[in-house]
């Protein structure tokens, strides 16, 4: 489980977060919803290290992550996918995939892992050696959350994955993540402006606006509530 | 014709030293994407360290490999006490680190070794090869210089194409921060950068300082030249560094043999303009795109 407590982030004078307190459960899919710039990827980034906090705490599995570096908490089991996909495009999609793999696998392993992604993603596969930079814009999202679950996380955050991509690949996508939540018992916590789709997947709901969660409650109950939907989530 | 053979070859040689030199440009800059003006000193005080030993008559190649060795330990070293404290500053602050540790290099050198002239007994015959009637500008150690750059590169390309480390090193230079997101320890990678940057600079000074009288400042033009086939070469490709040595070295070795040897820095200047006029980024470098 991800324990959140009582976290606050600033950049210099600007609070980006401030008091968000929620916890994401083993096996479910967690959406952090909220406006552009309510700090949904601030959360993310201090997670997983890649931010410093400035006060409260961040947990997962009782292990305490506050303090470690970026690449210790990866090897705890966090996969982050960033914003904008990440994919290095400088490199192949078979190195994009290894790449994730190379901290805990020997050479056999690696393969068995690899050959799983590809099973999950034939696009991939056909392109093995191929640029990741000639990969479309939703095949870059699967480069990227594939390379995240080719080091098998048990907490999986996902930084705006419909973004930019066409309504029928979101779709694929969040069912993909859906699937994954149930049959893995992955945790995922999914940052989404695309509210209506988050939701149709997630179990849990978190909203924030402006640094501060404005409500923690079950994804059904935040779809249901009309007027919380109104003011903070636009539709 | 003979003189455009024995420039052409004389190019050759001086091009593969300038593209080692140029090489370990391309990995610091690779890592951590500043320009090593300390490149050179740092060569120079390996091959000091080499001289002194062999003074002790320490086996040849036992000295080689040696200052190899001190190469990578002293350009992880100022990696881990100089750069590392400066990530996260101001670009030019590295810079000028790397220029105040080339001054301080280039003093402590002269005062622990000397400032007067010495000389480096070559690995091999430094006479001109003969065939039949006519000798050539290209010795037995100018092969070795060939094939010891050669060696040199083709570990790179291995390095970086066919190992999980080149892999990681790549990924680092790219896109840190999702290197670090996928496990990779980039921190240790940019000192991996920096020591085989090093140990790229430590053999060309072995391979420079046979030919030359050498003193504490014996690598400072051929920094300015290896800078000048580093940007021919884009500054961030390992093939680059290699093509643009060579077109460095060809260039200023018919400017030097056709126009006179005085005007080699000048050759070195024009090569510098024209490139960067005509393509900014290099020749083996992508164009960065523009974030807007």
């Amino acid at each position: 489980m991800l324990d959140v407590e009582d976290l606050s982030v600033s950049y210099g004078a600007v609070q980006a977060l401030q008091g968000v307190t929620f916890q994401a459960r083993e096996g479910t899919v967690t959406a952090v919803l909220g406006a552009n710039g309510a700090g949904k990827t601030t959360l993310l980034r201090t997670v997983s290290g890649l931010v410093k906090r400035q006060s409260g705490n961040v947990s997962y599995g009782g292990v305490e992550l506050t303090g470690l570096s970026v690449e210790n908490i990866v090897r705890l089991g966090i996969s982050h996918v960033p914003e904008g996909r990440g994919v290095i495009e400088e490199l192949t999609i078979d190195e994009n995939l290894r790449l994730g793999t190379l901290w805990q696998f020997g050479r056999q392993e690696r393969r068995s892992v690899l050959d799983e992604i590809y099973e999950l993603f034939p696009q991939l596969a056909q392109r093995k050696r191929r640029m990741a930079s000639t990969l479309s814009g939703g095949e870059r999202q699967m480069l990227a959350i594939g390379r995240a679950l080719s080091s098998k996380p048990k907490l999986l955050l996902l930084d705006e994955p419909s973004l930019g991509l066409a309504p029928l690949v979101t779709a694929q996508i969040m069912a993909l993540i859906q699937e994954l939540a149930r049959e893995t018992r992955l945790t995922v916590v999914l940052v989404e402006q695309n509210v209506r789709s988050a939701l149709s997947i997630a179990e849990e709901a978190v909203v924030i606006n402006l640094g501060r969660v404005v409500i923690a409650d079950t994804a059904a109950s935040v779809a249901a509530d009309t007027e919380l939907r109104h003011l903070y989530l636009g539709f | 014709m003979s003189l455009f053979i024995n420039l052409t070859l004389n190019g050759i040689t001086n091009g593969m030293i300038f593209a080692a030199v140029a090489l370990g440009l391309v990995f610091i800059w690779r890592a951590t994407h500043i320009v090593n003006f300390s490149q050179g000193s740092m060569a120079m005080f390996t091959t000091y360290i080499a001289v002194t030993l062999l003074d002790r008559h320490i086996n040849y190649w036992l000295v080689f490999a040696a200052a190899l060795v001190a190469g990578l330990v002293m350009g992880g070293v100022i990696e881990v006490v100089l750069i590392r404290p400066l990530r996260g500053k101001h670009a030019l602050n590295p810079v000028i680190v790397t220029l105040g540790l080339f001054i301080l290099l280039e003093g402590l050198a002269g005062s622990i070794f000397g400032v007067g002239n010495r000389s480096f007994p070559p690995a091999f015959s430094q006479a001109g090869l003969t065939f039949g009637h006519s000798t050539i500008a290209f010795s037995h150690f100018d092969l070795f210089i060939l094939a010891a750059v050669v060696i040199l590169m083709l570990g790179t390309l291995v390095l970086f194409r066919a190992t999980n480390m080149g892999l990681r090193m790549r990924a680092a230079a790219f896109a840190p921060e999702v290197a670090r997101l996928l496990g990779v320890r980039v921190g240790r990678i940019l000192t991996l950068g920096w020591a085989l940057a090093a140990v790229a600079g430590s053999l060309a000074g072995l391979l420079v300082a046979p030919t030359v009288s050498f003193s504490p400042n014996f690598m400072d033009l051929i920094l300015v030249y290896a800078f000048t086939a580093a940007v021919v070469g884009g500054l961030d490709s390992p093939v680059g560094a290699l093509v643009g040595g060579l077109v460095t070295g060809l260039s200023l070795s018919y400017v030097g043999g056709y126009l006179g040897s005085s005007l080699e820095p000048l050759g070195a200047l024009a090569i510098l303009m024209v490139v960067l006029s005509a393509r900014p980024e290099g020749i083996f470098s992508r164009p960065a795109p523009r974030r807007v």
